[in-house]
């Protein structure tokens, strides 16, 4: 006991020395175990998330881009499918297919227009609020309404799909209806809109002041209203009745399509019609392309492995090295002891403690960091997967 | 006679409950007009509640639901769509597509186009909306088109047993196709008999039966105005038409002011909502006859 007393006392007498000790220890010690629980948690999420979405319809192209685009909502734009495919795919009875429109954003948060069949489907809940019933309505994912400070009640506006496309698409402003549970999942960091709201912020369906009156209706007559006719900025109950859409439906774009088909038959029979190569639509398993993802992480991380070991190897012998040249300044200090009477396993002892000390609340904070670490995985990866998209 | 109370009492308590078990299991089905209603309640034999959401006296090609009526839509298992531009309220409404069905899906080719409109926004070009008439179950081979297709989806949603609502459509079937004859022998003296409607409303009938109809942009039920009957007047003259076919039961003097023109007024509802003491097909019946009366007293 007054080992420890005395051991305890010496560290706190150096304390500046014995923080740096303590902190380069506990780092030694933390990162490869957060790194550890970091990786194995964004693998989890990111094949759970590719499991849990069976076949995804796109543009034939990069199989990634198409899964990051449809999956985690990213930057990557891949060519647009047509919503005829959709009807395809209804038609064969085979499966229900979810359209996704993912190419605009609003506040750094990805606008996702889709149907309400998305909601079924990925099990999203609400928090407040109701979910989307008229066009314009917006429901946020529960980190959107974090980051924001935005919830029911609230407005959002998209932003133009880029500085220069000044004409093409209007900037669109939308009625926060609901806030959805979290997840941690990509779905926390999206706002969710109808398909037919991506449409109007596209410019393909918009609303506007009459250009044709009951007495034109009335004659017959052709109206041509050739000027700039104004158009709406914001769906409100008294114009909602003025936007309509140009254009056969069949023809809109889409990001992607997820595919969820009744059985494993028909999953069979759908692939089989998308495997010509000369089909400009492709059908994918989204799980196989998060594995090759996941696999070539982990190639790298067993690079990252042995560069950890490497340099764990380094700051143990420099932290070993230091504590060598504190015992070696204490010469002198330990010869007095020896002469005041103590003995050689006493002075052992004593410099055992002090570094038992020492490495045990390393440990510590190590072992709360990690714990922390292991408590917020789910969140930080899921914020962290968003950051990468 | 205390256990003979008790047994009566459980027995009644038991179907109360049975009664609200089934309420709450039934399948829900929404109509947008009442053909589909119809034809979906003849389809389903009880197996489901069908639900025509539109109050009374609202036009259900201009309704607006609220948000407790969409709530309620979203909830059905299935929603029964006219298509061919009815209840334009679906295209700005969020609906899960997966219990959509268009029952016009399969007749697109047959529409009949009524009005184009065209303008721009800003630097964009031009572009043109094309309107469509959209009460094709005037005309009995496309309404029974329309059975076929929610019979489709009854089927694929197992709403109700397949071998029933099969032989359910048989029946219907038969009963259009005799509705469709009994139409054409009707009119089969009169083709090319010039109409003129109070709205346009009867096109697909008009061209199913070689009537050509004229149409003008009368408020349903109410009297028309000095401009008004002017305008029937000229149109009347133009087509030598001398009957005025009106959606609702006018006003007596509306009526009186038509027949000052040497008009005779004949009331063909359009069946967009259920009428008073008639089903669709015995409606549609008397409205037929009706009208060819007419037609051929004039003649």
């Amino acid at each position: 006991m007054n080992t420890l007393y005395l051991a305890f006392a010496y560290l706190r007498y150096h304390w500046a020395r014995s923080l740096v000790l303590v902190i380069a220890a506990a780092l030694i010690l933390f990162v490869p175990v957060a790194t550890q629980i970091l990786l194995s948690t964004s693998q989890t999420a990111l094949i759970a998330r590719g499991e849990a979405t069976p076949l995804l319809l796109g543009s034939r192209g990069s199989q990634l881009d198409l899964t990051m685009a449809a999956l985690y909502f990213s930057n990557e734009r891949p060519d647009p499918i047509a919503m005829r495919e959709v009807d395809t795919i209804w038609d064969s009875n085979l499966a229900v297919p979810i359209p996704l429109h993912t190419a605009f954003s609003s506040g750094g948060f990805r606008i996702v227009g889709t149907s309400l069949d998305y909601f079924d489907f990925r099990d999203l809940t609400f928090s407040d609020g109701r979910g989307l019933s008229l066009l314009g309505d917006a429901v946020i994912g529960a980190a959107v309404a974090d980051a924001l400070g935005k919830g029911v009640g609230d407005t959002l506006v998209s932003s133009p799909e880029n500085l220069f496309d000044l004409d093409g698409v209007y900037p669109l402003e939308m009625p926060i209806v609901g806030v959805l549970e979290a997840t941690n999942t990509p779905d926390d960091q999206a706002i969710f809109v109808d398909i037919k709201t991506a449409w109007v912020i596209q410019g393909i369906g918009h609303g506007h002041e009459d250009v044709v009156t009951a007495a034109d209706i009335a004659a017959g007559s052709e109206a041509l209203a050739n000027a700039s006719v104004v158009q709406f900025q914001r769906i409100t109950p008294e114009n909602i009745e003025s936007f309509h859409f140009h254009g056969s439906q069949g023809d809109f774009p889409a990001t992607a399509v997820i595919v969820v088909p009744a059985d494993t038959r028909s999953a069979t029979i759908l692939k089989g019609r998308y495997l010509d190569s000369e089909n400009p639509s492709q059908l994918i398993e989204p799980a196989s392309v998060i594995q090759g993802l996941v696999d070539r992480i982990f190639r790298i991380k067993s690079l990252l492995d042995v560069v950890t070991a490497i340099v764990a190897v380094a700051a143990l012998a420099a932290v070993g090295l230091a504590v060598f040249l504190s015992y070696r300044l204490r010469a002198k200090e330990i010869a007095t002891a020896v002469k005041l009477g103590a003995r050689r396993g006493m002075v052992l002892r004593l410099l055992a403690a002090e570094t038992v000390t020492l490495l045990f609340i390393s440990g510590c904070i190590a072992a709360i960091g990690a714990a922390l670490v292991a408590r917020n995985a789910d969140t930080w990866v899921g914020w962290l997967l968003s950051l990468g998209a | 006679m205390h256990r003979y109370i008790e047994r009566v009492v459980l027995a009644v308590f038991g179907l109360l409950m049975a009664t609200v078990v089934v309420a709450q299991d039934r399948p829900k089905v929404v109509a947008v007009n009442y053909p589909l209603q119809y034809f979906a309640e003849r389809l389903l034999g009880g197996s489901a509640e069908v639900v025509f959401p539109v109050p009374d006296g609202v036009d259900p090609s201009f309704w607006r639901p609220s948000i407790s009526d969409i709530s309620m839509i979203q909830s059905a298992d299935l929603i029964l769509l006219n298509g061919a531009g009815f209840a334009t309220w679906v295209d700005r409404v969020t609906l899960p597509r997966s219990r959509l069905v268009n029952t016009t899906a399969a007749i697109k080719d047959q529409f009949i186009v009524t009005e184009s409109i065209t303008h721009s926004h800003g630097d964009g070009g031009e572009h043109s909306h094309e309107g469509l008439a959209s009460y094709v179950w005037l005309d009995p081979t496309l309404a029974m088109a329309q059975a076929e297709a929610i019979a489709e989806a009854i089927k694929a949603r197992n709403l109700a047993p397949p071998d029933e609502v099969e032989d359910r459509l048989q029946q219907l079937r038969k009963e259009l196709e005799a509705l469709d004859q009994q139409a054409k022998s009707a009119f089969s003296d009169v083709q090319n008999a010039a109409l003129i409607a109070t709205h346009p409303r009867y096109q697909y009938f008009g061209r199913r039966y070689g009537l050509e109809i004229s149409s003008l942009e009368w408020e349903a039920g109410a009297t028309p105005n000095d401009a008004q009957i002017a305008e029937l007047q000229m149109l009347a003259q133009e087509t030598a038409a001398q009957v005025l076919i009106w959606e609702a039961e006018p006003p007596v003097e509306a009526i009186e002011a038509v027949e000052s023109l040497g008009l005779q007024s004949v009331i063909f509802p359009t069946l967009v909502r259920e009428p008073a003491d008639a089903t669709y097909l015995s409606s549609f019946e008397q409205s037929v006859g009706t009208l060819s009366e007419a037609i051929q007293m004039r003649q």
